[in-house]
């Protein structure tokens, strides 16, 4: 996701939602984030841009209610439940993600092949 | 698209297929062309036997080349789902049923499927582990199929269990490769630092586990902390500091490269400069930790506590202090432990303690790091603390050490001003507050520290600790003669800000009041004075400590260290400085009574 500074970010984003699986006390949402505000951003392998300092899926563990959502390691999450994940610690974004409380999570994701599908969509139906 | 599992396999199966055919056609010839001569032999008999012989034989052969060829047929089908054309069929027969391989054929997710561009490794096990995905899931369907067997079930459970620890193996190693990939592309950090905290190990700074945090971003900012220095810090401050930084090292490890000497300074100073305007309010800024993940799948507390692998160099980086309540009852063998090191330092004046420091630390430390860097700053700060009190004098020779702490110091800025703080005699009568934190070992692990405690790595480029070398510095160009009243202020400012338990800031108070009333009229020799006082003061505070056994260990540590030169509690620099300066000399009757004073005040 590139941005000029000062211009209105856009990004391409797929909603995925996330049905939480019970087991026992725990709910599981079958995946693993990485980054957040409060880590480095250069060390994240999932970004183009390493100043990016967003939340990102590193991992969906096979057969989980991530993978069932469609959601893909590199993914990364804009939203969680309309929070937002752009500008948060990590430890936010893992407590907004595990509340106890909700079921159900709705992401809203962005992920490279989107946008180049959007692109590549735009170019060969250009915009009346 | 379609990929097929085992694609030698199938090949070799048509490959040999065609071979056989092949075979079995030129027998077919050769059955057939040799019946003609046969007539036209004169030895009818005798050659008709042994043609039949030979028939015979080939027919058998034949027999066995046709059983060799359908199995190759039906594996092939069981492969490819479909039954070759070649399967010999003799009249009559049915054509068997071929029950195609599960999993013989995965189609792979285009995502999933590596991209050209990147390293060939990752790309490998990207690949494997898409195909591995395909192959876990497969094992699982076939465990959730109805109607089978004990045996079977139990036989695809154990296959799927295998797979997906396969799986799991396989992506592990694709996240290690991908951190790695993405990590030397933009910051090769990781690689540097690596070999810096193996070596820091030795005499470990006093924030160990603070190291690994500050560790990267540290490193990026080594050269630029210079330009960085604060507007707000009086400007005779820095060129001081940073002078004093590079002349101090000079000492104490001369074989270790100046740069390192330079850099370290530098880069303690930067952060503390810049921490400095906002040196009141307690909220650290956030800080970059090293990338990590999370898994969400466990509650959220625990996989705080179970994270913490990213950072593997340092035992005690990942380690946490142990309850207080812990601590306190190992204090007495701790103090015991300290007087046999003390004796044994003394052989060497110098000093410091980091490793012992270390040692102890890593007695006491649980694994609970996790949860300091992450949120608890009360908490956190509170073990810190214990931390440094607990390093104690076990001195490792000065030049040994230098060149390490000072790699470690270059990372991290906390772990530069504990070194500062530590040498007792380097630092003002002002300097209280701090000396109780680094100086101190043996009281720490009470958690009288409280406020001062250093906050988790993260953090710890707040204000409090990040004062102390700037200002400390100056106090050592001056040779140690500096306005205390000055320097008081705002150390205990900062210092109290962080609003821990009351029960802390008494103490602190208490620190001013009496350090104020010893140690301003003292000569600059005294400094050793100080440290005497901290030594007391978060013993008597702690409350969990019996008093008479501390003050036991403290009076006859007081004879002793009274007895010796003082010794620096880092192998810093300014400790090998110290050294030179100040011989000991404070009159032990002095020190009593500093002791009884504070004593006092505590009660």
């Amino acid at each position: 996701m590139s941005f000029i500074p000062g211009q209105p970010v856009t990004a391409v984003v797929a909603r995925v939602e996330i049905k939480k699986l019970r087991q026992d006390a725990n709910l599981i949402l079958g995946f693993s984030i990485g980054g957040g505000i409060d880590q480095d951003p250069g060390q994240n392998p999932f970004s183009e841009d390493k100043t990016d300092k967003g939340i990102y899926v590193t991992r969906i563990s096979p057969g989980g209610p991530a993978e069932a959502a469609g959601l893909k390691i590199g993914d990364k999450i804009m939203q969680v439940n309309g929070w937002d994940m752009t500008m948060v610690t990590h430890d936010q974004a893992r407590k907004k993600l595990t509340k106890k409380r909700e079921d159900v999570v709705r992401l809203l994701v962005t992920r490279k092949s989107l946008e180049q599908t959007v692109k590549q969509s735009m170019c060969s139906y250009p915009r009346p | 698209m379609e990929r097929d599992l085992l694609p030698g396999e199938k090949f070799g199966c048509h490959s040999s297929d065609i071979n056989l055919m092949i075979q079995v056609i030129s027998y077919l010839f050769f059955d057939s062309g040799s019946d003609s001569p046969t007539t036209h032999t004169k030895d009818v008999t005798t050659h008709t036997r042994a043609m039949k012989l030979k028939h015979q034989e080939l027919q058998e052969r034949l027999e066995l080349c046709i059983l060799e060829l359908k199995k190759l047929c039906i594996r092939e089908a069981e492969l490819t789902g479909k039954l070759s054309e070649d399967y010999p069929l003799r009249p009559g027969e049915r054509l068997p049923q071929i029950r195609r391989r599960i999993g013989a054929a995965f189609k792979l997710d285009e995502l999933n499927i590596p991209r050209k561009s990147e390293g060939s490794e990752l790309n490998l096990v990207d690949a494997e582990l898409a195909l591995q995905m395909k192959i876990y899931e497969a094992a699982r369907k076939l465990c959730e199929e109805v109607h089978l067997s004990k045996a079977v079930k139990k036989s695809r459970l154990m296959q799927c269990k295998r797979e997906e620890k396969k799986l799991k193996q396989l992506q592990e190693m694709a996240f290690q490769l991908r951190l790695e990939h993405g990590r030397s592309s933009p910051l090769p950090a990781f690689n540097i630092t690596q070999p810096d905290l193996g070596t820091s190990d030795d005499c470990s700074s006093l924030s160990d586990s603070v190291v690994q945090d500050e560790e990267v971003t540290s490193q990026s900012s080594v050269l630029p902390c210079s330009v960085r220095a604060d507007p707000p810090q009086p400007p005779p401050m820095s060129p001081h500091s940073s002078a004093d930084g590079s002349h101090m090292s000079r000492p104490v490890a001369p074989q270790s490269p100046l740069l390192n000497h330079c850099q370290s300074p530098c880069s303690s100073l930067d952060s503390s400069l810049s921490l400095n305007p906002s040196s009141v309010c307690d909220s650290p800024p956030i800080q970059h930790s090293p990338w990590t993940e999370s898994s969400l799948d466990q509650p959220y507390q625990k996989t705080k506590k179970s994270r913490s692998s990213s950072k593997t160099s340092s035992p005690s980086k990942s380690e946490v202090l142990p309850p207080l309540e812990a601590c306190l009852s190992a204090l007495p063998q701790q103090l015991s432990h300290l007087k046999l090191s003390r004796t044994q330092s003394s052989s060497t004046p110098s000093t410091p303690e980091m490793r012992v420091h270390r040692q102890l630390s890593l007695r006491l430390s649980s694994p609970e790091s996790y949860i300091h860097k992450e949120r608890g700053r009360n908490r956190g700060p509170r073990r810190r603390l214990t931390e440094y009190g607990i390093m104690s004098p076990e001195t490792p020779s000065l030049p040994l050490n230098g060149a390490n702490i000072v790699s470690s110091e270059d990372s991290n800025s906390e772990s530069s001003f504990s070194s500062y703080n530590s040498s007792p005699c380097q630092e003002l009568p002002s300097d209280l507050p701090k000396q109780y934190q680094s100086a101190f070992p043996v009281s720490s692990p009470v958690g009288s520290y409280g406020p001062q405690a250093f906050p988790p790595a993260s953090y710890h480029r707040s204000p409090r600790y990040v004062l102390s070398p700037g200002v400390q510095r100056p106090c050592y160009t001056e040779e140690m003669i500096y306005p205390t009243d000055m320097d008081m202020a705002r150390r205990h400012f900062p210092q109290q800000a962080p609003c821990t338990p009351n029960r802390y800031e008494y103490w602190y108070k208490d620190a001013a009041v009496t350090h104020q009333r010893a140690h301003r009229p003292l000569p600059p020799d005294i400094r050793f004075t100080p440290q005497a006082q901290q030594l007391d003061h978060p013993l008597l505070c702690s409350s969990g400590l019996p008093r008479q056994v501390v003050n036991e260990h403290l009076k006859s540590w007081h004879r002793r260290s009274q007895l010796k030169a003082p010794r620096s509690r880092s192998l810093d620099r300014q400790g090998a400085i110290r050294l030179k300066n100040t011989p000991p000399r404070e009159p032990p009757g002095y020190q009593n009574q500093n002791y009884h004073n504070q004593v006092s005040v505590q009660k």
